[in-house]
């Protein structure tokens, strides 16, 4: 048996070419931020178990093999990443543009996911196959539920479950029609969720978000000061 | 991207005792939303539908937006200069004629630090008075006296940490998931994660779908229930003998008292049966790390500090204090009812619990402030009541608190607040007291003020304006200055961070406290002067003379209330997730969509003989009083009882309530009630208030 390594054992490996030092057991990503790398991150949410679901951390690692998941992927001594790597990047952005053309309408500036469009440059998606439509859910004083703007990454699923532990919200449907639901397709109020709201402090794109802030993003947008970043 | 907001402020939530850390987002002059801080250390990126969504209170169109002076039966606007002239006036002239003692204060345990220790500087410096409380009476007022006897010091022994690093958690009279909503979720995750929960409480509370054993032990009867696991943990062996010798005093009588209390007697007394309990108390002292949680169901009792006591004991005996993992940790009701204590708004105590008594300490402060005081102790809130309605208190000065709506025996406190010369209300919203005012003062909401907070784990953390209060009114640290001054005290602080430097001058226990160190992290007192704070106490020593801590021999007494043949179901009151206290917050929100109106939760075993469905209409009647409502069937109360809440004004559950209260702090006793419940058309409804 292999002598057991001390708790805080640390491990180097190189991102972008520089050297770090993180703990063993740290992910790729985790290693990439300490390096001060950005690597843009879509199902992730720190509050959250790993996920690894959507595919947009996508890293290259020198000495060969397809990129792999920064989020979800631990580190390895002496490990190499690279975390502009083109292919990498290629594939991320793809799956991004990918997500953006089934949604109706571009993502809000301040969401998470139009961040990462911006990232990636992305304009109007290259694919036009068919898109969600406007499927709203008001019935909760506070919570919206726009259905037609979940790119099903789970981060709501997960924060009620691990987060707050209603275990309120349930992903439905399959390819096209993934979506989320709370409980039996019954709205919030009628599931078990406790208004704890944080499935729409998670949502990168306000497919969850509140009544004020809906009205708030609307407004901006009809004043002409939305963001450039936005398409 | 932050365009759609003007501006967003850090701060510290002013609802429940967790202290969640809050990002206050501001657009047109309000706060239009909340998101947790990610790095808060109580509430880690998380928090409720309170902290996150009932914040629209702050700009209610009802909000006090200028001061009011009574005229005739009701009240007329009036300027900041005229009402401060009127209470000034008003409250000197009490002075003169009938001594500093006829008035009295209560500061308020939603208030800053900062507030509440300008607040009971003004009652003892600019009036000369020891009249001066905070709620923390009628919650935890038996939990501060209890730890301090036990162990030393008045709060947590850990922090919500130790939740995560235990093996083993004993929940007694608490129900964190309504109450304490994120520290609920962290226990809740800690359970799926192999936490092993016991709890303790006349209702299933939803933890105990997560735990290991449940035990609906009788309301009145948490003594005789903790009692049962000492014994048990006695007679099987279960005790840390090297901890009792090093680190205690006064076990033996503990060990000779505990044999009276076998499983059987204590099923009897308890209802709980005697194997559940016996593997409760295997459970919990078998394991490594163990913490105890309670809440106002072990504290609201007629013994109320004495079985926060007997928890003290069962944590001794196993050892389980001092350590990671095995903290005491009493879940406050309030975000400052820690802070409130903590900063001398109390009768007998300054700061850090130091009493007027002791001479050196009113020495100091007599030297600081320039003022002479009285080494003898104030009233507390109960005396200050029947002083007024006796004719010998004259007029009080209330700071945020809703006295007629949240006191026990809701006519006497009408009855006392009439009796008065003079009232003073310093308020955010008109309520049940200030319609026995002659003047009131629009001051501020958490969202609107500086200052600190301290939580349930003795945290202080930052509190910041995100807007400014609406109107005329004011903050309340600017109040209580000019009041202070127009008595003819004037206090020498520009912002609140100065009062809390003079906090920490005044008092070695937060010595290196200051609104600089506190930052973005908070202070878990005592903070040394370095500024090294103190997240678990006890590592080495007790805070108590020869630093070892002290056993009590405490023995099981009935609860002040009992069921007879008249009153035949025990009454238990509490919270709801959805709203928070008397409301006044929370019914101002979309809260009231979620949860519309009281209930009466009752089991269908006692719903049926009294024909009595889902939302059928109930008269509660007690010893003192009754109310009106709709009831809920549900088994999750034990046969035997009733629980409702108190937030809705028009119910006025607290009529019910009586003057029994705990022996040492005089907490009132909400807990145990004996009423009877019948159908509402069974007889015609007379008014409940006379």
């Amino acid at each position: 048996m292999a002598p057991e390594q001390p708790a805080a054992a640390q491990l180097e490996v190189f991102i972008d070419g520089e050297a770090v030092q993180v703990p063993k057991g740290s992910t790729v990503l985790e290693a990439a931020r300490q390096a001060g790398s950005y690597v843009p991150t879509l199902c992730f949410d720190d509050r959250l178990e790993q996920f690894g679901a959507c595919r947009v951390c996508m890293v290259g690692v020198e000495g060969g093999g397809p990129p792999i998941a920064a989020c979800t992927t631990p580190c390895v001594e002496g490990m190499r990443i690279d975390t502009t790597d083109a292919t990498a990047r290629r594939v991320a952005s793809n799956t991004v543009e990918l997500v953006l053309s089934e949604l109706p309408r571009p993502p809000a500036p301040h969401t998470e996911l139009a961040g990462v469009a911006r990232f990636f440059e992305l304009g109007e998606p290259r694919w036009r196959g068919a898109r969600h439509e406007p499927d709203e859910d008001q019935r909760h004083p506070y919570l919206v539920l726009q259905h037609e703007m979940c790119i099903s990454c789970g981060r709501c699923i997960r924060a009620c479950d691990e987060v707050q532990g209603a275990f309120a919200l349930t992903a439905t449907g399959r390819g096209f029609s993934a979506n989320v639901t709370a409980g039996l397709d019954s709205g919030f109020r009628d599931s078990t969720c406790v208004s704890c709201g944080a499935c729409a402090d998670t949502c990168p794109t306000d497919a969850i978000t509140e009544h004020l802030l809906l009205d708030l993003t609307s407004e901006i947008a009809t004043n002409g000061e939305e963001g450039e970043g936005s398409r | 991207m932050s365009e759609r907001f003007e501006q967003t402020t850090t701060t510290t939530c002013g609802y429940c005792g967790v202290g969640c850390r809050l990002e206050a987002h501001r657009a047109d002059g309000n706060v239009v939303s909340i998101s947790p801080a990610l790095d808060g250390p109580a509430n880690k990126g998380h928090t409720c539908l309170k902290g996150r969504f009932a914040h629209q209170f702050a700009r209610s169109r009802d909000r006090l937006q200028a001061p009011l002076i009574r005229e005739g039966d009701g009240f007329r606007l009036a300027t900041w200069e005229e009402a401060i002239n009127k209470v000034s006036t008003a409250l000197n002239g009490i002075k003169a004629d009938h001594g500093p003692d006829a008035i009295a204060g209560l500061a308020s345990s939603r208030a800053t630090n900062e507030d509440c220790y300008v607040m009971q500087r003004m009652m003892r410096a600019a009036i000369g008075t020891h009249n001066i409380d905070n709620c923390s009476r009628v919650c935890h007022s038996p939990t501060s006296f209890a730890l301090r006897k036990s162990f030393g010091l008045s709060g947590a022994t850990g922090s919500f940490d130790d939740i995560e690093q235990a093996d083993v958690a004993l929940l007694i009279g608490v129900n964190p998931t309504q109450g304490h909503p994120v520290v609920g979720a962290r226990i809740k995750q800690a359970a799926l994660k192999g936490l092993k929960l016991i709890t303790a409480d006349p209702r299933r509370i939803e933890l105990a779908d997560y735990g290991r054993i449940h035990l609906g032990n009788r309301p009145g009867t948490n003594a005789a229930f903790v009692w049962g696991l000492i014994g048990v943990v006695i007679r099987d062996g279960l005790i840390d003998e090297d901890f009792i010798a090093r680190r205690t005093e006064g076990y033996q009588a503990v060990e000779e008292m505990a044999h009276t209390y076998t499983p059987e007697a204590v099923e009897e007394v308890t209802g709980v049966p005697a194997a559940d309990l016996e593997r409760a108390a295997h459970m919990y002292a078998g394991a490594d790390r163990a913490c105890i949680l309670w809440g106002l169901g072990v504290t609201e009792h007629k013994y109320g500090s004495e079985v926060v006591r007997l928890l003290c004991n069962l944590a001794l005996m196993t050892g389980n204090v001092g350590r990671p993992g095995a903290a005491l940790l009493p879940l406050r009701g309030q975000n400052n009812v820690q802070g409130s204590s903590d900063m001398g708004a109390l009768p007998d105590t300054f700061t850090d619990y130091r009493p007027v008594s002791d001479d050196a300490v009113t020495s100091m402060f007599e030297q600081r402030w320039g003022v002479e005081m009285k080494r003898e102790k104030g009233m507390k809130i109960p005396e200050m009541f029947d002083a007024a309605v006796a004719g010998g208190l004259k007029a009080m000065y209330i700071f945020g608190e809703d006295v007629a709506q949240t006191d026990p025996d809701t006519a006497h406190v009408a009855e006392a607040l009439e009796s008065l010369d003079f009232l003073v209300c310093q308020e955010i919203f008109e309520n049940e007291t200030t319609r026995y005012a002659d003047v009131i003062l629009p001051s501020s909401s958490f969202l609107e003020k500086t200052g600190t907070f301290t939580n349930a784990e003795r945290r202080l953390q930052l509190v910041e304006a995100a807007k400014e209060p609406p109107g005329e009114a004011k903050t309340d640290f600017e109040i209580l200055m000019t009041v202070s001054a127009a008595l003819g005290h004037e206090m020498e602080y520009e912002t609140p961070s100065d009062v809390m430097d003079e906090i920490a001058e005044m008092t070695p226990r937060y010595a290196g406290l200051s609104h600089e160190r506190i930052g973005r992290k908070g202070l878990m007192w005592p903070v040394a002067a370095d500024g090294t704070d103190s997240p678990i106490l006890y590592t080495d020593e007790f805070e108590l003379p020869g630093g070892k801590a002290h056993f009590a021999p405490l023995p099981y007494k009935e609860p002040g209330d009992a069921v007879d043949d008249d009153f035949q179901l025990i009454l238990v009151t509490g919270r709801r997730l959805e709203h928070y206290n008397a409301g006044t917050m929370t019914r101002r929100t979309g809260n009231v969509d979620l949860m519309t109106g009281d209930v009466l939760e009752i089991h269908p075993d006692d719903a049926a003989p009294r024909d009595l469905d889902d939302g059928g209409i109930a008269t509660v009647t007690s010893r003192v009083g009754e109310i009106k409502l709709p009831v809920q069937v549900t088994d999750r109360i034990e046969p035997g009882h009733v629980f409702t809440t108190f937030h809705f004004p028009e119910v006025r559950t607290n009529l019910l309530v009586g003057q029994s209260s705990d022996v040492n702090t005089s907490c009132p006793e909400y807990k145990v009630i004996a009423v009877s419940v019948e159908h509402a058309q069974d007889r015609e409804r007379e008014p409940a208030l006379a």
